[in-house]
């Protein structure tokens, strides 16, 4: 009742109490709220990883640029550059398409011009007297006095001008490196020249360059087509009337190798293009049968060669191929102007669309959030949405052919300095790194929290017992970071030293205990009743001596079993490499963080067994064992149970001790001498250079949030049957 | 009785049991042994020895003092000295010893076999020079000169004490410059900055609407087009201030500069084990100490003043010397705001969960979903953290009221105030499961007893309920407090860092900045102990800190022990 209806109660007291009320109400939903709000973030940031791709068309503008040889965007898309074939260098607003400024940038008409690979704003024209210019493309904003922004678009040709002369050319490809500028260019006699320039920058002259000349293959040099591989070090040579191919070796500009040859199409099918992925370590071959297959340049056993390492099928054929600028995705056109976004390390298909027909000239911009298309009528530009190409099901659970590798491989290697890197977001490694982690640990901790927690609870006497219970649960408090310290930098180091003895310590302690415990047993009744209830103290002593004596005599013990040091012997015998922040050190340290857990709990659910249960046992002649055994740990064994999910949570999500004490590489070897890395410790390493929304980032998300999922699952399992337990005590 | 009938009556397997306590004793035990002997080891005043020893290399003197000794076996050995495959023995003894005088004789640690030695002693002239950088020097005082003239010669063991002292005076003099007056003009000087940049902003934005409004802009004239347009800010005042401050600041830069003229004066000649002279800036001296000479009191009393300037001082040298202060500040100041976020949040949601809320499936729902969020890996409030409060709620604060700062974060970066908050959601299941556990304890009949007198509900719960609680109350909180202490993997994403440049509290307004990143025990131990490049030298210190830690998290759990235990013998009479 309200209770404003009682005599007495005063305004102010009723006021109090409804407010008391609603803010509880309000405190406490926000609260749990907050708590709801952790899924539903993680999961806020893991969704967009799932939305769709999509290109539409964003603007169409009537021009159709006949004399137009190349076009290119600036970062943001706002400026596109425009080359055309009379040497000029067009600017114009992305948006409007008007000209914005022109340079008349070389007085000579253009045959093509190519940008010079792997850059993004330097091209190679060639001219039709086939001289080879070089020019450079910038934009720069501007602040003027004002504050207003500015894009300065520049237009230069480079090394003052003087122009690389090819004389008789077909075909030809330009790399520029770091140090040094590379031209490869087919003559009609089928020789390739390839010109070395060193130390080039955008101010020096040409040197004179070294040569290296390539003998005819032998085939319609018409039909011939040269590309420049990675670091220049490479140059494929296709012959596109029959898709056969050399792969020639260049890396030392002082001879040639043919590393290998071959067929890049099927025998009843027919060579179309080959389209270059970013960083030419791969790239796609489209065929007359509507296939286009993803080649790669890798290693075999003789040596490198191209492997087909995954196909996409289209119902028309594919007539252009252009790559994305900084990723290894693709757009395919077919021959009824269908246009098809895709993702090579995925090998998915993401979006369509129909552009009406092939056009002329299609570009990426530079983060592929637009296309652009001059087409005989029009040019169009095209939105694309395409966020998060990468992720796949497969790509993250599955095993995935990479660029450059021999055979598919389950692989976690999120970021390189290279920018042409191809990310590599396996989960496969780190969810086993994971598991094995908190296997070793689990390993260690639970027959030693289980059996101290038996101990403790039933034959221990209380006074030992109420110095050991909170003595563990304050051992629970210990930070992680400490024993991954202790772990990394002292354990680490002494284990190493003492392989043999530590490993033959789990043989020789229970041993010792056992024989310890024989001549305690002969020992008159008088005397060893005494003991009763201190064992646990009694074994100290003993425990302590035989490692010490053990972990002492480590020399001699290893010369003993295996003649020689042990790690050697592993090496040598089983070809076991021997890391010295491995599994056996992270079962050790996080065993003894996982202990307190599964003891507290287990010895909670074993205290609390009915002792009507065990008197009626120990009445009915059953011994003390036989009575633990039978009837004491038969009725916990839902609670213990309890204890070893809630260890193996806390086993699967430790951060510190991982970090600390392996070496946090991401391998599969499930070697007990070997390191690992979990989700947790990557999420440490990698989460604060990732970048905000980005593909790495989200992933970084999601292993959180399977993280939360799996612990929040073994808790909820653990909380469920000892809600079941309770319930059980309560029948008896 | 036969072994067979023993082991059959399962006697072995509860010495079994007995054994595994017996080995999670051993190990508890030993690792705080292990980490209290070598943290507090860390601050003796060790003798120093000095070595003559002889291997096929030649002959050296050495002095140091002996950190570690060891005996390794003959096949260490010849690992670690290949061509030393002519000397006997099965097992040798080595030692390491600290040699310091890093920068003109490295390296500063090395390990000497025993059966080289051909010679050792406790020289006592020898001091051990604790320098501002490079660590320990080792050596016999030759000489001290002022200003390149020597005025005194070795003997004088209490001239160079006061030179010290001197020294001392001033870099503290320094310090309070560097710290306190130049440190605050820095600050002003940035304020001022971030106020002339919102005066830009506001303008920007009046010239931007005015744009927007064409119609008003078609009836205004030409000139007075032209001058509403023009970007035009005053600044006049600023100017003034900004002048004021940098002549405040030249007279500080003066007085500094002065003081370090001052600390330049002396120079100390010391002649270390090799017997070469080599002379030492006073200024680079910290303490100087002579271990050999000092008798057990003498010792005692260094040893815990050293324990005082690790726990009163800043870190130096990459945070392998020196003290832990900004750490334990850090530590201490991010726990306190945590525990000030968590106590009432985690007291009302328990208060609704058992007094208020109707209870059913939903509710019990609820608790064993608090109940296991205290099982969620912390790092996962870690990313949770830096992503929804750094980045979303941080990055808005940011677009909102700190635009004039901008491109430069300021709560949309890792800070304190993001690292309490994602502590406190990381301990509010302790607090929230343990109140609850105190609630349920409270029959029923009390409350229904003040009900039945005419309390409302509210002053049930302000006189009844909640004073019976408070012990249960206050042990979540320790408990949770105890765990943020110990925990550094969320805060290695949301706002610690290896080193702060000032403290989260100082004498600018607003005194506490919730913005700033902080230091943090934890994370130092990780920081130093992993990524120092001179693990050896920064050993004995990381072994220091682990001791503070543990000393403190374990004096918070028994206070929440001691306190649990109160409330249950307080209670058993009561609740009968």
């Amino acid at each position: 009742m309200p209770a404003n209806a009682l005599p007495g109660v005063s305004r102010r007291r009723v006021w109090v109490n409804t407010a008391t009320k609603r803010i509880v109400a309000a405190g406490g939903i926000a609260v749990i709220c907050a708590i709801a709000l952790i899924i539903g973030y993680l999961l806020w940031v893991v969704l967009p990883m799932l939305a769709p791709a999509s290109i539409k068309l964003h603007s169409s503008h009537d021009l159709s640029l006949e004399t137009a040889l190349q076009v290119a965007s600036d970062d943001r898309f706002e400026t596109v550059t425009i080359i055309h074939s009379d040497g000029r260098v067009e600017f114009r607003d992305s948006t409007s398409f008007d000209l914005v400024d022109e340079v008349n940038l070389i007085e000579a008409v253009l045959k093509s011009a190519k940008p010079v690979f792997p850059t993004a704003d330097t091209y190679a024209a060639l001219t039709e007297e086939n001289d080879l210019v070089f020019f450079k493309v910038t934009h720069t904003i501007r602040f003027d006095g004002g504050d207003r922004r500015r894009i300065e678009n520049r237009a230069e040709v480079l090394f003052e001008s003087s122009a690389v002369p090819l004389m008789d050319v077909l075909d030809h490809d330009v790399f520029r490196g770091s140090a040094e500028l590379r031209v490869a260019a087919l003559a009609s006699d089928g020789t390739i020249t390839i010109h070395e320039y060193e130390d080039v920058e955008d101010s020096y002259e040409l040197d004179e360059p070294r040569k290296l000349e390539i003998e005819p293959w032998g085939r319609n040099t018409k039909d011939l087509q040269i590309l420049l591989g990675p670091r220049g070090r490479w140059l494929y040579e296709v012959d596109e009337s029959t898709g056969d191919y050399r792969l020639i070796d260049i890396a030392t500009i002082r001879r040639f190798h043919i590393a290998a040859e071959g067929s890049l199409v099927g025998q009843n099918d027919k060579f179309l293009l080959l389209a270059p992925i970013l960083g030419r370590y791969s790239f796609l071959v489209a065929t007359e049968s509507g296939r286009l297959d993803h080649w790669s340049l890798g290693p075999t056993p003789s040596g490198s060669d191209f492997r087909k390492i995954r196909e996409f099928y289209f119902a028309s054929p594919i007539g252009k191929v252009v790559a994305e600028h900084r990723r290894k995705g693709f757009l395919a056109i077919d021959r009824t102007g269908g246009a098809h976004l895709g993702f090579t390390t995925s090998r998915r298909l993401l979006a369509s669309a129909s552009l009406g027909e092939i056009p002329r000239i299609v570009d990426f911009s530079p983060r592929g959030d637009r296309l652009l298309a001059i087409g005989s009528e029009a040019t169009n530009v095209y939105k694309v949405s395409n966020k998060h190409p990468e992720i796949s099901w497969s790509t993250l659970w599955g095993k995935v052919w990479y660029e450059g590798y021999e055979d598919p491989v389950f692989s976690w290697q999120s970021s390189s300095a290279d920018t042409d890197f191809e990310s590599k977001f396996s989960l496969q490694p780190l969810l086993f790194g994971t598991i094995k982690a908190a296997f070793y640990a689990m390993l260690i901790a639970t027959p030693l929290a289980i059996m101290g927690a038996i101990y403790t609870a039933v034959f221990m006497s209380p006074g030992m017992r109420n110095w050991i219970k909170p003595g563990i649960e304050i051992m629970a408090a210990l930070p992680t970071v400490i024993l991954g310290f202790l772990a990394g930098l002292w354990l680490a180091p002494i284990v190493e030293k003492h392989l043999t003895s530590v490993l033959l310590l789990f043989i020789v302690l229970p041993i010792g205990v056992f024989l310890f415990a024989l001549v305690v047993q002969l020992l008159p009744r008088t005397i060893s009743k005494r003991f009763d209830g201190w064992l646990a103290a009694l074994t100290i002593p003993v425990l302590v001596l035989l490692a010490y004596v053990t972990i002492n005599n480590d020399a001699w013990i290893s010369n003993l079993i295996f003649g020689m040091d042990a790690k050697l012997w592993f090496y040598e015998k089983a070809g076991i490499d021997y890391d010295q922040r491995n599994a056996l050190i992270i079962g050790l340290a996080m065993g003894l963080a996982v202990i307190p857990t599964i003891f507290s709990i287990s010895e909670d659910a074993i205290y609390g067994v009915p002792q009507h249960l065990v008197e009626g046992s120990l009445a009915l002649g059953a011994t003390q064992w036989q009575t633990l055994i039978r009837v004491v740990l038969l009725t916990a064994s839902p609670g213990i149970f309890s204890a070893v999910m809630i260890g193996l949570g806390r086993a699967v999500g430790e951060t510190m001790i991982v970090l600390m004490a392996t070496g946090n590489t991401p391998i599969m070897d499930f070697n007990i001498f070997q390191g690992m890395r979990t989700f947790a410790a990557n999420i440490a390493v990698e989460m604060p250079e990732s970048e905000v929304g980005s593909t790495h980032f989200r992933i970084l998300f999601l292993t959180a949030f399977v993280l939360f999922v799996l612990t929040f699952l073994f808790n909820t399992i653990a909380e469920v049957v000892r809600h079941r337990l309770r319930k059980r005590y309560g029948n008896l | 009785m036969s072994l067979g009938s023993w082991i059959k009556s399962g006697d072995p397997w509860i010495w079994m049991t007995a054994s595994a306590v017996g080995a999670c004793i051993v190990a508890v035990l030993g690792l705080l042994g292990l980490i209290a002997v070598n943290g507090l080891a860390h601050f003796w005043p060790a003798d120093v020895v000095s070595l003559r020893y002889k291997n096929d290399l030649g002959e050296f003197i050495l002095a140091g003092e002996v950190v570690q000794r060891e005996t390794i076996s003959r096949d260490q050995f010849l690992e670690a000295s290949p061509n030393r495959g002519n000397v006997d023995g099965a097992e040798f003894e080595r030692w390491m010893i600290k040699s310091g005088n890093r920068k003109f004789d490295p390296p500063d640690f090395r390990w000497i076999f025993e059966h080289e030695v051909v010679e050792q002693q406790k020289n006592e002239e020898m001091i051990v020079f604790e320098r501002a950088e490079w660590g320990n020097a080792y050596g016999t005082l030759v000489a001290i000169r002022e200003r390149g003239a020597e005025i005194a010669s070795s003997y004088s063991w209490d001239e160079l004490q006061d030179r010290i002292g001197r020294v001392e005076q001033l870099r503290n003099q320094a310090r309070k410059i560097q710290k306190g007056s130049i440190n605050r003009i820095n600050y002003k000087l940035e304020q001022l900055r971030l106020e002339e940049q919102r005066r830009n902003l506001r303008e920007e934005e009046r010239i931007a609407k005015l744009e927007r409004n064409q119609e008003r802009l078609s009836q205004l004239s030409d000139a007075e087009r032209s001058r509403l347009l023009t970007f035009n800010i005053e600044t006049a005042d600023l100017e003034e201030r900004r002048r004021k401050l940098n002549d405040e600041y030249g007279l500080e830069e003066l007085r500094l500069r002065n003081i370090h003229g001052q600390l330049d004066r002396d120079e100390i000649e010391i002649k270390i084990a090799d017997g070469r002279t080599i002379s030492i800036g006073l200024r680079d001296i910290i303490r100087a100490w002579q271990p050999n000479k000092m008798s057990i009191g003498q010792k005692i009393a260094h040893y815990f003043s050293s324990i005082w300037v690790f726990l009163s001082q800043d870190s130096r040298e990459a945070n392998t010397e020196g003290g832990v202060f900004p750490a334990l500040f850090g530590t201490v100041l991010m726990v306190l705001l945590m525990s000030v976020l968590v106590t009432p949040f985690g007291v009302i949601a328990a208060l609704y969960l058992r007094e208020y809320a109707k209870q059913g499936p939903f509710v019990q729902l609820i608790r064993i979903a608090v109940n296991n969020l205290a099982g969620v890996p912390s790092i996962v409030y870690g990313v949770f953290g830096l992503g929804f409060f750094i980045y979303l709620v941080g990055g808005s604060i940011d677009d909102l009221f700190f635009k004039a700062a901008q491109p430069a974060p300021t709560f949309g970066t890792p800070g304190l105030m993001w690292a309490s908050l994602t502590l406190a959601l990381l301990t509010v299941p302790v607090v929230i499961v343990s109140t609850e556990e105190g609630l349920t304890r409270i029959p029923n009949a009390l409350r229904e007893g003040s009900l039945a007198l005419g309390a409302t509900k509210a002053e049930t719960l302000f006189r009844i309920v909640l004073p019976m609680a408070s012990p249960s109350i206050l042990t979540g909180v320790i408990l949770a407090i105890a765990r943020a202490a110990g925990e550094v993997a969320p805060l290695m994403l949301v706002g610690v860092v290896k080193l702060a440049p000032t403290l989260p509290i100082d004498g600018n307004f607003p005194f506490l900045h919730l913005d700033r990143k902080f230091m943090h025990l934890g994370f130092h131990i990780y920081d130093v102990g992993f990524q120092s490049p001179n693990v050896d030298a920064a050993r004995p210190l990381v072994f220091a800190t682990a001791l503070l830690l543990v000393l403190i998290i374990i004096a918070l759990n028994l206070t929440a022990i001691t306190l649990r235990n109160r409330l249950e013998a307080r209670y058993r009479g009561a609740l009968i």
